[in-house]
């Protein structure tokens, strides 16, 4: 601390000297949940006999790939300064239409899944007409939106599941490569495509400056409604994605596909270090807030704790992000 | 062919019932800077903004080079090579300083940006208006005149032939200022054109090759800089004569009693070892470049920040003071710089904005005594002349220099005894300053005493009785106003 006393009275060249290595570290956004995710595994291979097992690893990696495509979309809307409550509802409504198309329509199963990414993305984009073209509160637009989504399912299906989906098409949920489950492996490869997005294109580059300062967006000569549009298109693709995937995986376009995914994506996205305000965050801390609680969950399985404790676990572990969030970024 | 490089014809804009813009014409030639003056409310933000395409005039038109133009967004205006540096900064604070320049622009190899490319060309850019600045940091970390530079310099990456500046030197100080008018001087040279609106009527006089007024959103006069006066300015600016402030006989504050004294105050980082004491009834101006520590020591004694080391005495009394609560129960009052951040409560009422902090005062059993508060309000709109509509308007409805009586209203109201202004002139009219300045006298009449920070050196020697000047976090000298020229404080502030 000697040294930044010296430096009184030019508060530009404390922080202008030689950052260490650690330093660097530290104001990255995704710090605190990659010491988490490493802490917690070490202390669940100690802890446990089977963690490590490649089984188990297979286990929590596709857990955490099904929240975790619908958290890569919600993560893009939460960077341009937005939020989607209706992506569980997206991903329940396009994997009964995905089911439908295969059983009832009788497309090509090799289609399903690209058309039914479509009709996801649709869906984000009569959410994007509100909220970028209107500029609705995308709270409210997405909630109701959710309810439209839901009820639409219930109303298609009557509440019974679209079975069996039966061969190639269980394939792509069930399936593997070199023991990776696919679900994990299309996780894995549109993360990597989404990060590519993210820092090396202009489209990427704008979602930060959207969700950063819109004003500044809109002076900049950005085209800001468009991306804000297409942030939301993204979030209905990529829940629609994870929806068709798991109705494939579990042979049957159930209803109920999506519950529980809403809370679980944005949960991802803050442990990653995105905030809520827009306009910081990544796509690799995404995908470790979603792995994390893929290994939360498991661990208090293997650690026979009972699963209702599991909720306050998690809720504990949001927290304690915010918290290291919070002395992270008071430099 | 018209002449103009750049021109507006006719263009009247209103919003609802609000005329903003009365039929104004006027151009820019190549080659030329064209300053536009006028009130808060005059028109000319609202002009600057149909320039860059943020807003749409309802009547008349835009020509480029003679040619009519119909610019819906800032990409038009753009495409068009128009580019405009705000008044109020606008950058994306999480990014780096290089991609701010070039948000929008970045240099592309196919789909994928070129960052080696796209930085070392923002760079060039920055380094056209400052070198000092560097560009990896986050736009967030700078302060607020680095950002404004920043901001000029994102203006000029997008190549416009035509700049507009609105207010660019509001934040800035002597030594930035002088490398903004060299750039713009190059800008010229090279053919450019430039509008250029600014309060502060020396540097349009210094820079400009023309210069227009607006008043109450009409074209009053063109002026030539060479033979004209600041006080001929501020009489077409205002439309009646306004005699500057006068420098009121300055009491014999030997005898007065010192009601604070501040030991050897440090806070690690921010600044060192200050020391001053403060009469009744004196205006004690804090002089010294941006990032000399004055904000830093104002948020300090109000309880903002902790001090590492010192001792700050209220009418002799030692007291340690922890939150602006335990300042303001003391009778010390901090108004900050950002006023519309920290001051006001956007949504509240006039009445409600003044007497916030004095609500208790006018607490019966079960309720507000509404009559009287608005009754007291009343007395201070009175007293510091605040144009309002009515009391029950938002305070948002009120130009900067009214909401600015309003929140030193509300101190007075609360009966306090030490103001700290910081920079409470900035970017409102002259007018408004010049009578704010007039009304700093009055409040110490009244027994309060002024800390007044103030980046404009002339300001400062006007309206303080002495003068404190800061550079790097220490003291460097404190003089009675009147035996200091501008000059030498600004050679003390540098050094």
């Amino acid at each position: 601390m000697t040294t930044v006393t010296k430096l009184t009275g030019n508060p530009t060249m404390a922080v202008q000297r030689k950052t260490s290595l650690m330093n660097r570290f530290w104001r990255w956004e995704a710090s605190g949940i990659l010491v988490a995710l490493v802490a917690l595994v070490l202390v669940l291979s100690f802890t446990t006999g089977n963690f490590l097992s490649s089984y188990n690893l297979v286990v929590v990696a596709r857990q955490a790939a099904f929240v975790g495509l619908v958290a890569l979309g919600q993560t893009m809307v939460l960077l341009v300064g937005g939020i989607d409550l209706s992506v569980g509802a997206a991903a329940g409504l396009s994997a009964i239409v995905g089911s439908l198309l295969l059983t009832s329509v009788g497309v090509n199963p090799y289609l399903v899944i690209p058309l039914t990414m479509l009709f996801g993305m649709g869906l984000g984009l009569i959410n994007g007409v509100f909220v970028a073209g209107l500029r609705l509160n995308p709270f409210i637009v997405t909630l109701a939106t959710w309810e439209i989504f839901a009820g639409l399912t219930l109303v298609i299906t009557q509440g019974y599941p679209i079975r069996p989906l039966g061969e190639p098409f269980t394939f792509f949920g069930k399936g593997d490569v070199f023991g990776v489950p696919n679900p994990v492996v299309i996780f894995v490869v549109l993360g990597a495509a989404l990060i590519w997005l993210l820092t090396q294109t202009r489209f990427g580059r704008n979602v930060f400056a959207v969700g950063g300062n819109r004003e500044a967006a809109i002076l900049a000569g950005i085209h800001v409604k468009r991306d804000e549009f297409l942030a939301f298109g993204l979030a209905g693709m990529f829940a629609a994605l994870a929806g068709i995937l798991y109705a494939s995986r579990m042979d049957a376009g159930q209803p109920s596909v999506g519950e529980g995914w809403l809370m679980g994506c944005i949960t991802a996205a803050i442990l990653g270090g995105t905030s809520l305000r827009g306009g910081q965050g990544s796509i690799v801390g995404t995908m470790m807030g979603a792995l994390l609680l893929a290994v939360l969950a498991n661990g208090t399985v293997l650690l026979n704790v009972s699963g209702f404790w599991q909720r306050v676990i998690v809720g504990f572990v949001v927290l304690l992000a915010v918290l290291v969030d919070l002395f992270r970024t008071r430099d | 062919m018209s002449k103009f490089a750049f021109e507006a014809h006719n263009v009247s804009r209103s919003f609802g019932v609000v005329q903003a813009l009365k039929n104004v014409s006027l151009g820019v030639a190549p080659g030329e800077v064209h300053a536009i003056i006028g009130e808060n409310g005059a028109g000319k933000s609202t002009l600057m903004n149909i320039f860059c395409g943020k807003l749409q005039p309802t009547e008349g038109t835009l020509a480029r080079n003679g040619e009519i133009v119909n610019f819906t967004s800032p990409i038009d205006s753009q495409q068009a090579g128009v580019g405009i540096a705000p008044q109020e900064v606008s950058l994306v604070p999480n990014l780096s300083v290089y991609e701010n320049i070039l948000l929008g622009a970045q240099l592309t190899k196919g789909p994928r940006i070129d960052w080696k490319l796209t930085r070392a060309e923002a760079i060039e850019h920055l380094h056209a208006v400052d070198d000092t600045i560097d560009p990896d940091l986050r736009v967030r970390k700078l302060s607020k005149a680095q950002q404004q530079l920043v901001q000029i310099a994102r203006a000029a990456a997008t190549k416009p032939r035509i700049l507009i500046f609105d207010e660019p030197t509001a934040a800035l100080t002597y030594r930035e200022t002088e490398k903004l008018y060299s750039y713009i001087r190059n800008f010229r040279a090279e053919g450019g054109s430039v509008f250029y609106v600014s309060h502060r009527l020396d540097e349009v006089l210094a820079l400009s090759d023309r210069i227009s007024v607006l008043r109450d959103g009409a074209f009053i006069i063109e002026l030539d800089p060479k033979n004209t006066s600041k006080e001929t300015l501020v009489n077409h600016m205002v439309g009646r004569d306004v005699s500057r402030a006068q420098k009121a006989l300055r009491p014999d504050f030997e005898k007065a009693d010192v009601v604070l004294e501040v030991e050897g105050l440090c806070r690690a980082g921010e600044f060192e070892d200050v020391s001053f004491n403060l009469r009744k009834g004196e205006i004690l101006g804090v002089s010294g470049l941006i990032g000399a520590g004055r904000t830093e020591l104002a948020k300090c004694i109000f309880g903002l920040t902790h001090k590492t080391k010192g001792k700050v005495r209220i009418l002799g009394q030692e007291h340690e003071i922890k939150s602006p609560a335990d300042a303001i129960n003391l009778g010390l009052v901090y108004l900050p710089e950002e006023r519309k951040q920290e001051g006001i409560f956007p949504l509240l009422s006039i009445t409600e904005n003044m007497a916030m902090p004095n609500l208790d005062r006018f607490r019966s059993l079960l309720h507000f005594r509404f009559g009287d508060m608005q009754k007291e309000v009343q007395g201070y709109v009175e007293r510091l002349k605040i144009k309002i509509g009515q009391q029950k308007d938002r305070i948002t409805s009120l130009s900067g220099g009214n909401q600015q009586k309003v929140i030193i209203g509300r101190w007075l109201m609360k009966n306090s005894k030490i103001l700290i202004m910081d920079e409470p002139t900035r970017g409102i009219d002259v007018n408004a300053k010049f009578e704010i300045q007039r009304e700093l006298r009055r409040f110490t009449d009244n027994g309060l005493s002024i800390i007044f920070i103030s980046s404009e050196i002339e300001e400062v020697i006007d309206v303080s009785d002495r003068v404190m000047v800061m550079h790097e976090g220490r003291v460097k000298g404190i003089c009675n106003s009147g035996e200091a020229s501008p000059e030498q404080l600004m050679q003390l502030a540098m050094s």
